[in-house]
């Protein structure tokens, strides 16, 4: 390849292995004396354990662990936030049940089969105690001592006079909004593999996690080993869309089994059963809802309470707080607001963890902020576009500062709208949908939603809720080897998003090598220095930005060398596909591989006050973040008969900031905006009185295949952000915008407000029907005909 | 038990379990861990192997009803040189997978497409892959890949 391969659709360096069958997924791994793990999990939401008897298993030849054989190990979140409430999360329940899938007690056996063989027979008697399902149920049981209300965190964002002008306000608009749980899901579930090598105290932990060394860090910790001698290894990761960015129980509990079985390497492959059950969930939130506009339009302020179910425990490291704050934080989304008041809540139930999923909290919060402008739109006699149009932050208004005081440095969420809209054929839908109106035809219904995505987030505004650490940089080495090619040893990690590419597209252009000349290095803690991983849409910003750093001083090396072996200045020099030629005399060359044999092999060619060999390692902090805009608009068909919900075009428009491979970039939006869909239409964890999932398998629990998901539109527009790469992340925008968008659009149809999510059939056409009572017509029966 | 499958064009002699699904026989006997497990409940479609050239789940399948049979894996879609077949260049080509976890179920339940509908329009290949779930690409890359493995044969 000539020239510099960013910003080009170069063919994934990922691909190969992952078409022919040769990718390498933790649960691929196969070892000498391998054992496999199956955990015993609680059956009931609430409980305490009365007895657990290991008897049994334990005669039939199985290994057995409880809490007390680990050692009572427990993980614990912490938060500077002063309301936060402390409790901890044991790698095993002792004592109690909190949600059921809890892990109880682990069994090793020479296979899969075998180990739930085992587990079958580990006894617990549990005393059920009353369950907590729905965080705003007031007086339920206390989950931890601790917190007898339940509230783990809560917290107040207060900006301006919110009582004042919203008694002053031309229209106010209250609602109570629900939406739904569900989860990343990924394809790939949960899997380690652990072996502890007692020689030299070494524990290496291959993972499917998206956070290899914050792992490491803790896992070293509560287990009482030098940090140097664990290593964990993320290799092909299914999927990850923050599921696998929290440290679970599971993980610690296999660890800690891997010590006491010395040189046994053994392995825990998740099930599907058991993801659904005990993996991360999110989103189910309650949004209480007040707004004040002017008679224009203008929305002039905001009252806020917002209850998020966090479920039974505070996930490591993110804590019970990363759903409602964020919420809390960017509610007003891109919206130009002075009066906001929000108080948030994270709430603890007996239901599994909530913790980060792909958006975290957005796509609730976006859909609550976009059903308070359709809702002031049409009580004002405005359209959709033209409210948001009045509102929205605008390139003049940048820095622009948040009531919540983040500061939004994007703003071009007007020009994301525009286009959108013209991608859909906005004003032909209009006219389709005015003449549907006239003949009794199924009803379309026009959506919208704009949104700002945080991404790449320096220490100035790091990542969570005032952890013990700020998540602001990585760090990335660039190693030149003897014959000329590099390995690039990158702290980012990758569970599809291609950064082995993006690496490598980024080193190549920095250092003026050709792509195929770089292979790329992650996932691994004893080979890359440090990084934080992925989540918060950080890595092609912030992952990225210390690649190209490191990049850039392993080139200044390599144009030293050179220029000592030319005999010319540095200054002249220029490296273009590996090979360093004098500007403006072009036959004046040396190739790299020249210089790095020199560098590693012939000292006796070094030229004076350069040392040996040719690597550099370099971190990256952006300090603050990038805000990526985006606007999303789809035109839904609804079956008044059925409820059912078909999307007819659906567009995104987003700023992307300089795109370095196009088709990832599209696929990163592409692939949100469909789980954001699945969230929207199909996707819900539901749990009965008692606290059982009843949502438990992919029968149940519907996830959108290529029968559901629409064609997509996507456009961009591309304003390079402030960093190094101008870059701005991509991972998440796409499922902000859904729910909003196809309630929206939903709502528009029907004429009906949209209160819960998701937008089932049954929720659909419950509010047809009341839209048909209110227009006073007959109502239409489900599968039926008119009966008028 | 005693079986005998032929593997990707390997004549392979096992003894199993009766309870072991063909997926867990290819995966930890074959050592063909290119065929992936996402629900272990037949529904996401990522172990999809052709048996006998019809497309089976094969975590659904125990490896007893195999017996005899000709297996197919993704592993043995790559000629022998090295050459990709062209599903597995179209889906390169169109960015057809991210993660790759259900690549391998999505190349076979294609492989079968192409050979029973030689010409399908978008519709027909959005419905005939909606038996395998991809939680990363939105489908697009994958319809596209599909549709471009059909229009070169
Ligand atoms: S693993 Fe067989 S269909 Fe999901
Ligand atoms: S590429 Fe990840 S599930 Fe399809």
């Amino acid at each position: 390849m000539n020239g510099s391969p960013l910003g080009t659709s170069v063919p994934r360096k990922e691909d190969r292995r992952l078409v022919t069958g040769r990718g390498r997924f933790v649960g691929d791994l196969q070892l000498p004396r391998m054992r496999h793990v199956a955990f015993v999990r609680s059956p009931v939401a609430h409980a305490r354990i009365v007895s657990l008897d290991a008897g049994p298993a334990r005669e039939a030849g199985y290994r057995v662990f409880t809490q007390a054989d680990l050692g009572g190990i427990v993980l614990r979140a912490q938060s500077a936030l002063p309301s936060y409430v402390e409790t901890g999360q044991p790698a095993l329940a002792e004592g109690k049940v909190r949600f059921a899938g809890e892990p109880v007690a682990a069994v090793v056996a020479a296979d899969r089969y075998r180990a739930e063989d085992g587990a079958e027979l580990v006894d617990v008697d549990y005393a059920t105690l009353p369950p907590v399902t729905v965080a705003w149920d007031a007086g339920a049981a206390a989950v931890h001592d601790e917190a007898p209300d339940n509230v783990l965190l809560e917290r107040t964002f207060d900006a301006g006079d919110v009582d004042g002008v919203l008694a002053g306000a031309h229209l106010t608009v209250e609602r109570e909004l629900v939406t739904n749980r569900h989860a990343g899901n990924p394809m790939e579930c949960r899997a380690g593999v652990a072996l502890f090598d007692p020689a030299d105290r070494r524990l290496t932990f291959w993972s499917g996690t998206q956070v290899p060394h914050l792992v490491r860090n803790m896992i070293a910790e509560l287990l009482g080993l030098s940090e140097g001698n664990v290593r964990v290894v993320a290799p092909d990761v299914g999927g990850g869309f923050g599921v696998k960015a929290v440290l679970y129980p599971e993980d610690v509990a296999l660890c800690a089994i891997a010590l006491q079985l010395p040189g046994t390497p053994v392995k825990w492959v998740e099930d599907r059963v058991e993801h659904l059950a005990a993996a991360t969930h999110a989103r189910d939130h309650r949004y209480l809802l007040t707004a004040g506009f002017a008679a224009d339009g203008t929305l002039l302020a905001l009252r806020a309470d917002v209850t998020c179910n966090v479920g039974a425990y505070s996930v490591y490291p993110w804590t019970a707080g990363i759903e409602p704050l964020m919420a809390g934080g960017l509610l007003t989304g891109p919206y130009k607001l002075e009066h906001y008041r929000a108080t948030v809540r994270g709430v603890a139930t007996n239901t599994a963890p909530s913790g980060p999923y792909r958006g975290v909290a957005r796509p609730a919060s976006v859909f609550a902020m976009e059903t308070l402008l359709d809702d002031a739109a049409a009580r004002l006699g405005m359209t959709g576009v033209d409210i948001r149009r009045r509102n929205v932050i605008r390139p003049e208004d940048i820095p622009y500062r948040m009531p919540s005081r983040l500061v939004d440095d994007s703003g071009h969420y007007d020009e994301c709208l525009t286009k959108a809209l013209d991608a859909v054929g906005y004003d032909e839908l209009r006219a389709e949908q005015q003449r549907r109106r006239g003949t009794g035809e199924s009803p379309i219904g026009i959506g919208f939603a704009c949104y700002n995505e945080l991404t790449g987030l320096g220490r100035a505004a790091s990542a969570g809720p005032r952890m013990p650490f700020r998540t602001g940089h990585d760090a990335c080495t660039v190693r030149v080897n003897p014959d000329g090619r590099v390995t690039v040893f990158s702290g980012v990690t990758s569970q599809g998003q291609g950064l082995e590419t993006t690496v490598a597209q980024i080193v190549a252009d920095a250092l003026g090598v050709r792509y195929d000349d770089v292979d790329v290095r992650i996932g691994d803690t004893d080979a890359s220095l440090w990084g934080f991983g992925a989540f918060s849409s950080r890595q092609a910003v912030i992952g990225g930005g210390a690649a190209h750093r490191s990049a850039l001083a392993a080139r200044s090396k390599v144009l030293r060398l050179a220029a000592g072996l030319l005999e010319v200045d540095p200054a002249d020099l220029q490296i273009e596909d590996g090979v360093v030629a004098v500007v403006g005399s072009p036959d004046t060359t040396i190739g790299l591989p020249e210089v790095a044999r020199v560098a590693y092999l012939e000292s006796n060619r070094l030229p004076d006050g350069i040392e040996p060999g040719l690597e550099a390692t370099e971190f990256y902090d952006p300090v603050r973040g990038a805000f990526a805009a985006g606007a999303q608009v789809a035109a839904v068909e609804v079956d008044r008969t059925t409820g059912a919900v078909r999307i007819l075009r659906y567009a995104c428009v987003e700023d992307a900031g300089r795109a370095m491979h196009p088709q990832i970039v599209d696929g990163q939006i592409a692939g949100s905006i469909a789980q954001g869909i699945g969230g929207a239409l199909y996707e819900h964890l539901v749990y009965d009185a008692d606290g059982n999932l009843s949502t438990g398998t992919l029968l149940d629990y519907l996830m959108p295949t290529s029968a559901e998901i629409p064609e997509l539109t996507i456009g961009h527009v591309a304003r390079p952000a402030a960093n190094p790469l101008g870059v701005r992340g991509v991972g998440e925008g796409g499922t902000l915008g859904p729910n909003a968008v196809l309630a929206g659009a939903v709502s528009d149809a029907l004429g009906v407000r949209i209160d819960e999510l998701p937008l089932s059939p049954s929720v659909v056409w419950t509010a047809a029907r009341r839209a048909a009572e209110d227009a006073g017509k007959t109502p239409v029966e489900p599968g039926g005909r008119h009966s008028d | 038990m005693e079986i005998t499958m032929v593997v990707d064009g390997e004549r392979v002699e096992l003894t199993v379990e009766p309870r072991h699904t063909l997926a867990d026989v290819l995966r930890e006997q074959c050592g063909r861990t290119g065929t992936h497990v996402g629900c272990e409940h037949g529904v996401c479609g990522a172990c999809t192997v052709l048996v006998d050239d019809e497309p089976v789940r094969s975590c659904l399948m125990f490896a007893v009803q195999a017996d005899g049979s000709t297996v197919r894996t993704v592993e043995g879609l790559e000629s022998d040189d090295g050459t990709l077949h062209p599903l597995q260049e179209a889906f390169v080509a169109h960015h057809g997978l991210q993660c790759g976890f259900c690549t391998p179920g999505m190349l076979m339940t294609a492989l079968h497409l192409l050979d029973t509908h030689p010409e399908p329009d978008r519709e027909t290949i959005r419905r005939e892959m909606s038996g395998n779930i991809c939680r990363c690409t939105g489908y697009m890359g994958i319809v596209d890949a599909v549709e471009e493995a059909a229009r070169l044969r």
